[in-house]
């Protein structure tokens, strides 16, 4: 009579590992979903990667479900607990990171302009006017990781006159030479591969503005005298605040010729990089 | 580490692991399909092929059999349990990251269509890959891999369906679903351990490595190689995604891009605790340090001739 339940109970324990391993798929599986479809997927994933992260957690949680279901015996061991005690702190780790992304961002990272835009899709609507005129003079719109990728291959079509939208970044020693930063994060893939692009940029419209405002300017490029009036401007550029590898291009300077306050963009990040019109904005 | 500090922390280890585990998924995926489907026989028969023919396969089976570094070992570990000759699976470990059609398509659009930068990054590859697949090509499986780290199944067959091989028979599409899942899903744990370690490693470099010496050592092409070097092992990105950070680094002279763009796939902080888990501690060793040496010397060449400028 009692054989039976010692041996159900032998049998649940032998199978223990199986479910545990199936608990942690389904954790890990429902993380890697459900932040897929959240609002906050583009603060670590570039947005174009959240149908793969989808299916790869849905695919994760069928594993997870297997095992959990249809166990098979197999011994405790150090090696399966460790790997288990180190998903669980992962996934402690990325629920962290998830609030921290929900509540404040990261220092020296670029803020969107409410936590309500930010559940919206990432995708802005293109500007209205990708070619507008101002004072009887046309200027192309564009993104500023796509001038500087146009510049930093050496290509001489960038537009002679753009309109760009940046955040503005200010120091004293910046303040000194008259020039403030101005600049956007670009995601390739994921935050861990982002680069913070910026430019040293000077001219009109720029004198009230403060570190984090967010700006649109009209303007052009100017060359940098490295080796006389601007020697040590693009070393004077703030680096490593925050957690992308910081880029002031190193040969030329944007030169505003008008400058209008913005509201912050609900993905302050940029996703998407053309080289030629219509460009990304 | 303060609370920004562990902020920034966080973020970068956690978008590092969403990004890979995909692929990770997509290799434990394919080892348990492998381990399920494909009978033993079927692959042991490339052992009987020469060895110059082991590494020519192993070397292109990339193109067949896409997959990224971050889950090439679980199925490398896989093709050799299954009796690929390590003639084979070295170099289709080390190679196929790069050498498959997503990463070398990646690498063409990141740098404009410059043929030269494709062709020289899998040439910096496949030599050091086709080298180590010729020294390690007669060593048997039980002396390439420990074996300790049968993680999933502890006994039984190698596809964790949990009978003897004598019993053992290739299962039909929906009869072998369950044990693929469960083969899935014990791989991705087994070897995401290695990830979460990787990604938090090259999280603590990613917040602690001043950025200000990137500009310092990209003048100098003796400091430029071994930087860039060591910021594709610390920087651990995906090599279906590192060319377009390399692009972005263009600061940097070419031979060094290149050496950033071969080594990644075949050395990062995700691989050194992967292969040092599999592999025996002197092969291992060898598999860690042959290629960042074969790549310093190629790379270091063709900055010295001045061919790749």
């Amino acid at each position: 009579m009692s054989a039976t339940p010692t041996t159900g109970l032998a049998r649940f324990r032998l199978s223990l590992q199986d479910r545990v391993d199936g608990l942690c798929l389904l954790c890990m599986g429902g993380l890697m979903a459900a932040l897929s479809r959240s609002g906050l997927y583009w603060y670590f994933l570039n947005p174009k990667f959240s149908g793969v992260t989808l299916g790869a957690g849905v695919l994760l949680c069928l594993a997870g479900l297997a095992l959990l279901l249809r166990p098979m015996p197999g011994p405790t061991t150090a090696m399966r607990l460790w790997r288990q005690a180190v998903l669980l702190g992962f996934l402690s780790l990325a629920a962290t990171a998830w609030g921290q992304a929900a509540s404040e961002p990261l220092p020296g990272a670029m803020s969107p302009a409410s936590s309500e835009n930010a559940a919206l899709a990432p995708e802005e609507a293109a500007p209205a006017d990708p070619r507008p005129v101002l004072d009887g003079r046309e200027y192309v719109r564009l993104n500023l990781a796509e001038l500087y990728i146009m510049l930093d291959k050496g290509r001489k079509d960038y537009p002679e006159r753009f309109a760009l939208r940046a955040v503005v970044s200010r120091t004293p020693e910046l303040d000194k030479r008259g020039h403030v930063l101005l600049k956007r994060t670009a995601v390739v893939c994921c935050l861990a591969d982002s680069l913070e692009l910026s430019f040293a940029t000077r001219g009109n419209g720029l004198e009230a503005l403060q570190t984090g405002d967010w700006v649109e300017v009209f303007g052009r490029l100017a060359p940098l005298d490295e080796k006389g009036a601007d020697k040590g401007l693009v070393k004077a550029a703030p680096k490593g605040e925050g957690p992308s590898l910081s880029l002031t291009n190193p040969k030329f300077r944007i030169e505003v010729e008008a400058a209008t306050p913005i509201q912050a963009p609900a993905f302050p990040y940029l996703f998407e990089f053309k080289e030629e019109p219509p460009f990304a904005w | 580490m303060d609370q920004n500090a562990f902020a920034i922390f966080a973020a970068i280890v956690t978008s590092i692991v969403l990004e890979a585990a995909p692929f990770l998924l997509l290799g434990s995926l394919l080892s348990s399909i492998i381990a399920v489907y494909v009978g033993d026989g079927a692959l042991e028969r490339l052992a009987q092929r020469s060895l110059p023919a082991q590494v020519c396969l192993g070397l292109f089976a990339g193109l067949l059999l896409p997959t990224c570094e971050c889950g090439v070992v679980p199925v490398t570990r896989r093709l050799i349990k299954k009796g690929v000759p390590a003639g084979a699976a070295i170099p289709f470990m080390l190679a196929a990251p790069v050498v498959n059609p997503v990463s070398l398509a990646a690498t063409w659009v990141a740098f404009q269509g410059d043929l030269t930068m494709v062709a020289g990054r899998a040439a910096m590859v496949l030599l050091p890959a086709a080298a180590l697949g010729w020294a390690l090509g007669g060593i048997k499986a039980a002396e390439l891999l420990r074996p300790g780290l049968e993680m999933a199944r502890a006994e039984g067959c190698s596809c964790g369906c949990g009978h003897g091989h004598d019993g053992h028979r290739r299962p039909g599409f929906l009869q072998g679903l369950p044990d693929v899942l469960r083969g899935t899903g014990r791989e991705f744990l087994d070897m995401g351990l290695f990830l979460i370690l990787g990604a938090c490693a090259a999280g603590l470099f990613k917040v602690f490595l001043p950025q200000q010496w990137l500009g310092v050592v990209s003048a100098n092409v003796w400091l430029a190689i071994p930087a860039m070097m060591l910021l594709a092992v610390l920087m651990s990105i995906c090599s279906e995604a590192d060319a377009f950070v390399a692009a972005s680094l263009s600061m940097f002279p070419r031979p060094a891009l290149l050496a950033f763009l071969a080594l990644g796939p075949m050395l990062d902080l995700k691989l050194i605790p992967a292969i040092a888990g599999v592999f025996r501690r002197r092969v291992a060793l060898v598999l860690l340090i042959a290629p960042a040496v074969g790549v310093y010397m190629l790379a270091m060449s063709l900055a010295l001739s001045g061919a790749f400028k």
